[in-house]
């Protein structure tokens, strides 16, 4: 899906936690995200923790379409 | 570390008024039975059956496999960190009831448990259509939690399996086979010019009941770890999946490894076989990352030539096999690795989700997205209630005439990752 969103011209994040398979796909933009049940959430934390872990993640993936990249980039930090 | 394995042959299961071994006969006292797996008050029924191979019988949904043994001699029992206590095990002698199995069944998460046929062309695909089965369908109360019940449906069938187990301490085997695996140092003296060979078994550990147990150590929680491969006949490891049956390890599968096996048969002739490593297949990528490190860590540390491993299930660990591939490689070691594939209907797709150009000696254990018609059986050991449901099915899976459109996902053992299964291109 990421790919096809790229052919049709428009910039893609992939947020995903198995970073190596978003890179062996051909993903170009990556956010790495906290585990493969819970993406975008981390259920051992309060929920008001999990907001924020939530937005920072949503955050950076908003930064990382803004920026531009030269091949596959996996935004670390 | 040295085992003998006692192989009691089993030749029939018959239900009696006491639970007994008679020549190769196991007679089986249900109501016997029934108490000890009532104790636990998560069960609220169970009902044994009997499915021979040839029958027209069909078993869903299939929970685990287990075969009875028993410790006759040495330290520990079967199942350590289950039934037994921690006692390291894996030496002594093992008494084995072979050719027949204790099978789980009934619905846990309902869309995740697989099927067993006795007869017919399910019957080829999976390796339980060869063993007389004890079948025990349980019902759980009314409330409980999945992960709840999976515990008690797990811990149940370990019960009856060892029960009946016990009653081969004092039989003669009909056969008896001796594994030894040396010490590192005595492994080196023994076999200076042989290709010192290690196996790492990555053990199915991504959780929501895809799990499996080390010692009774869930397997999430483990740094990778070196084993005498005898320990795991003794049941180290055990099995708590209920996942797409085709390719997770049931827990006979973990006491009958056939990787295990074929690495004994050369060992000390062709190759040295130095041990097992086990790792796990975790849905954090750092644990991933951890344990591949760990991995190719102690493959470096125990100088082997070349290892074998063995991926359990598919899809994210797919990851795992290819980081612990590359790293093992990386550090001058050459690497078969042992996986099945998800390729489609039509297999044109891209069987692994990972791939690494280390990976350049592969065997498969088939194609689990392969369409196969199941005929309707005379008789179903459990119900057909999840059959459209369940991992491989759709809603067009139970046709008008009762038989069964199936991916091969859907049957235990199809395209096992340790070869146990009969799928081959020859």
């Amino acid at each position: 899906m990421v790919k096809e969103i790229e052919r049709a011209g428009l910039p893609v994040v992939h947020d995903c936690t198995v970073t190596p398979i978003s890179l062996t796909v051909g993903a170009n933009r990556i956010v790495p995200t906290i585990a493969i049940p819970h993406p975008l959430g981390d259920p051992a934390q309060t929920p008001e923790e999990e907001k924020k872990i939530r937005r920072a993640i949503v955050e950076k993936s908003l930064q990382a379409l803004q920026t531009e990249v030269d091949g596959q980039t996996v935004f670390k930090d | 570390m040295k085992l003998e394995l006692g192989k009691i042959n089993i030749s029939d299961i018959q239900f009696g008024s006491e639970t007994k071994l008679d020549g190769g006969v196991l007679c089986v006292a249900a109501d016997q039975l029934k108490e000890l797996v009532l104790e636990d008050e998560h069960i609220a029924t169970v009902e044994f059956d009997i499915a021979k191979p040839g029958e027209s019988v069909r078993i869903t949904p299939v929970k685990d496999v287990i075969e009875p043994r028993v410790k006759v001699e040495g330290p520990g029992g079967i199942f350590p960190g289950m039934i037994a206590s921690v006692e390291t095990v894996g030496s002594g002698r093992t008494h084995v009831l072979a050719g027949m199995a204790v099978v789980t069944a009934g619905p846990i998460v309902g869309f995740q448990e697989g099927i067993v046929d006795m007869c017919g062309p399910g019957a080829d695909y999976t390796p339980f259509s060869k063993t007389l089965n004890l079948v025990m369908v349980c019902t759980p109360v009314e409330g409980i939690e999945s992960h709840d019940y999976e515990r008690a449906v797990r811990m149940a069938g370990f019960k009856v399996a060892t029960t009946l187990g016990e009653l081969g301490r004092d039989a003669q085997p009909d056969e008896v086979e001796t594994f030894e695996t040396p010490s590192i140092k005595e492994g080196m003296d023994l076999y200076p010019d042989l290709p010192r060979v290690g196996y790492v078994q990555m053990l199915q550990s991504q959780g929501l009941l895809h799990d499996t147990y080390v010692y009774g150590v869930d397997a999430k929680q483990i740094m990778p770890t070196f084993l005498y491969p005898t320990e795991t006949m003794d049941g180290a490891i055990v099995s708590g999946n209920c996942v797409s049956a085709c390719d997770k390890n049931p827990t006979y599968i973990h006491l009958n490894n056939g990787v295990v096996r074929d690495l004994y048969e050369e060992h000390g002739k062709t190759i040295n076989f130095v041990g097992q490593i086990i790792t796990n297949e975790n849905v954090y990528l750092a644990d991933k990352e951890r344990s591949s490190n760990q991995t190719a860590k102690l493959c470096r540390m125990l100088d082997l030539d070349g290892v074998i491993v063995s991926q359990e299930g598919f899809g994210n660990p797919d990851t795992d096999l290819i980081m612990n591939c590359k790293k093992i490689e990386a550090e001058g070691i050459k690497t078969v690795i042992i996986t099945d594939e998800y390729a489609g209907r039509d297999g044109k797709s891209q069987s692994l989700a990972d791939a690494d150009v280390a990976a350049d000696a592969v065997v498969t254990g088939g194609n689990a997205n392969q369409v196969v018609v199941l005929p309707k059986l005379d008789k179903v050991i459990g119900t057909l209630d999840y059959v459209n449901k369940i991992a491989g099915a759709s809603a067009e899976t139970l046709q008008e005439d009762g038989s069964l459109l199936v991916e091969l996902q859907v049957i235990t053992g199809a395209t096992n990752e340790t070869g146990f299964g009969y799928l081959s291109a020859r």
